[in-house]
């Protein structure tokens, strides 16, 4: 791809790694769980606490909520923060969180571990360029009617200004299925490796919208060798104030944990190692 | 104007006259240790004759004598209660309030202007004790303390180890995104130089953490905030936008609790200051006689007298009952002079 200097996989093959506390993303397998929208102190932590237990790795959850109308809820902004700052004190677990607004950006770094450009606002490049300043990481999410070129010059923005920490984040696109609320591109995954050296985590909660199907996609994402998942987990998802019929009970999570774990260590043990060694798979 | 705002207003009022009560309870229990008893009936004649004659346009005199003669029996009854006072130098909602409060919470504390009105005030009885910061990890040691130490003839009691969290405060409702002026005392603002930086905040130095925290919350200056603790937002009903600002979570700072009398009980840590003659050596020798004796030194300071004469603290772990530490002193006094130990106290030390 033409004029792609920062993203692009060179020759020498390096990947970008980013260490987050204990955690590689680009290396460790990482699960990034929690509600898609902080609306009280309880719910969050109760969540956050629910993630740790299950095995995630992340806590995600958003303050400031970009909505499709301006009636619904726009997330607890500043308050927001305060409690996810409080559920990482009491899981250890580091926090993504959504900025929406550049003059935000600064703020949410005092808070957040990661910062997310959600995938309306992919191609906000005032947004672009001021995380591209920021001394911290940024999740990227795909636009939904956007291209892999187009995708991959945003994340060319946030390189440009200096920021090398980036993690693309496959969350479906626009199609004309109406089954599934977005058609997850999984082809995606192994595009990106062969493209970038760049991370890449699938989000299958907004991937599908539909709670039956969050399962099987995200281990198809594992078998497709991302390096990680975004998935939305909520105590009571019947109360979720926002996304009710896609995030996860803390069972479900769990449960899907205990897969993903197993998923990654199979092909990691298995199949991996085996193409290295010759292969004992047959 | 809809009644909302002037709802707003009456909250902001109602919380001043609290605030004004409490400051008039204070100068009742100081009075308290002046007076030969409690009730003074001449006195409360005079002030509730200046009540009457005060009398606003809507608050009659009969309204006010009565609201004074409740203010004056309350007042009245705290006096009563032998409250335990400390002075500190600062606003309400000072980092030596706080730590009062974490020595002993049912502690009075008085703020005074200086530190030498507290030292001062402990002397002439008005305090049972005062309170002053010593030294503080990142800023060092706190001079005009120091000095006021050297002379005094107040007793150390107690020490407390405190860390210290900066808050950024600001007016409840403030847009963080308005914000551009931040005030504190200088050395807050320093500790917390970082953070201001990579949110583009300026630093306005004002006298105090506390003071600026009462300033905020009553002139309300647009697009400001300022740096305190979390006491300070509490009682000046200030939001918490952002907790633990400072650059370094090492920040940390030593206080001293003074009183005119000894500790009831021996501590395991002592205070000594002393002064040794302008020659090679004489300082090391001192020193020495600890080193031998293996008593471990926590505190070495030295403070100007005059040009070439300089003054010593000393802290270090032990008794005073510890014949080894009296063994020490015992010599160390013999070769010092205007040789004094400050106390023998316990110091507490908080985590966090």
């Amino acid at each position: 791809m033409q004029k792609l200097k920062l993203v692009e996989l060179t020759g020498k093959g390096k990947r970008t790694r980013i260490k987050i506390g204990d955690i590689t993303l680009g290396e460790d397998f990482v699960v990034i769980a929690g509600p898609c929208g902080v609306e009280s102190e309880e719910q969050t932590l109760k969540t956050a606490e629910a993630v740790k237990a299950g095995g995630g790795m992340m806590f995600r959850g958003g303050a400031f909520k970009p909505r499709t109308s301006p009636y619904d809820f726009q997330g607890l902004g500043l308050e927001g923060l305060r409690i996810l700052e409080k559920a990482k004190h009491n899981t250890g677990l580091p926090i993504v969180t959504e900025v929406i607004d550049p003059r935000d950006v600064s703020w949410v770094c005092e808070f957040a571990d990661i910062l997310q450009i959600g995938a309306r606002n992919m191609q906000n490049y005032s947004l672009l360029k001021e995380v591209g300043k920021a001394e911290k990481p940024v999740l990227l999410k795909r636009g939904m009617y956007s291209t892999l070129k187009e995708w991959l010059n945003c994340a060319e923005y946030i390189l440009a200004e200096g920021n090398p920490d980036v993690v693309l984040c496959e969350r479906g696109i626009r199609t004309f299925e109406t089954y599934t609320r977005n058609t997850l591109d999984l082809s995606m995954v192994p595009a990106i490796k062969e493209l970038t050296h760049l991370p890449i985590v699938v989000d299958p909660s907004h991937g599908t919208g539909k709670l039956s199907l969050i399962e099987k996609m995200s281990l198809a994402a594992v078998a497709a060798g991302a390096d990680g998942l975004l998935l939305e987990v909520h105590v009571n998802p019947c109360e979720a104030k926002s996304d009710a019929d896609q995030q996860l009970n803390p069972e479900q999570f769990a449960s899907l944990m205990q897969k993903l774990l197993k998923l990654n260590q199979f092909i990691q043990d298995k199949i991996f190692k085996s193409s290295i060694t010759g292969g004992d798979m047959q | 104007m809809k009644l909302k705002d002037i709802r707003q207003n009456i909250d902001l009022i109602d919380s001043k006259i609290l605030k004004l009560l409490n400051d008039r309870m204070e100068q009742g229990l100081l009075a308290n240790k002046l007076k030969d008893k409690i009730e003074d009936l001449q006195r409360e004649k005079e002030v509730l004759e200046a009540v009457r004659n005060n009398a606003n346009t809507l608050t009659e005199s009969k309204f006010s004598e009565e609201l004074f003669k409740t203010i004056l029996r309350f007042s009245k009854e705290l006096q009563t209660k032998d409250l335990i006072i400390t002075g500190f130098q600062g606003e309400h909602g000072a980092y030596s309030e706080e730590a009062v409060r974490s020595y002993n919470k049912n502690y009075v504390t008085i703020p005074c202007t200086t530190f030498n009105e507290v030292f001062e005030g402990v002397n002439s009885g008005i305090y049972d004790y005062g309170i002053v910061p010593v030294e503080n990890t990142l800023g060092g040691m706190v001079g005009p303390v120091n000095e006021l130490l050297i002379n005094t003839e107040l007793n150390i009691v107690g020490a407390i180890d405190m860390p210290i969290h900066h808050c950024l405060l600001m007016v409840p409702g403030t847009d963080h995104r308005d914000i551009r002026e931040v005030y504190s005392h200088s050395q807050a603002l320093a500790q917390c130089r970082r953070f201001l930086s990579r949110n583009k905040l300026t630093p306005v130095p004002y006298f105090d953490t506390a003071g600026a925290a009462n300033m905020l919350a009553e002139k309300q200056p647009r697009g400001a905030a300022c740096i305190a603790g979390k006491l300070a937002a509490e009682l000046y009903n200030l939001e918490i936008l952002k907790e633990n600002i400072e650059d370094l979570n090492s920040n940390r700072t030593r206080f001293l609790l003074l009183s005119r009398h000894k500790p009831e009980e021996d501590g395991s840590k002592c205070t000594i200051t002393f002064s040794t003659e302008h020659k090679a050596g004489t300082l090391f020798s001192v020193l020495e006689l600890f080193a031998s004796s293996g008593i471990n030194l926590t505190r070495i300071e030295s403070i100007p007298n005059e040009p070439g004469d300089y003054s010593f603290f000393l802290d270090f772990d032990g008794s005073i009952k510890d014949p080894k530490v009296i063994e020490t002193l015992e010599k160390a006094e013999k070769q010092t002079s205007g040789f004094k130990v400050l106390g023998c106290y316990n110091e507490k030390i908080i985590e966090g």
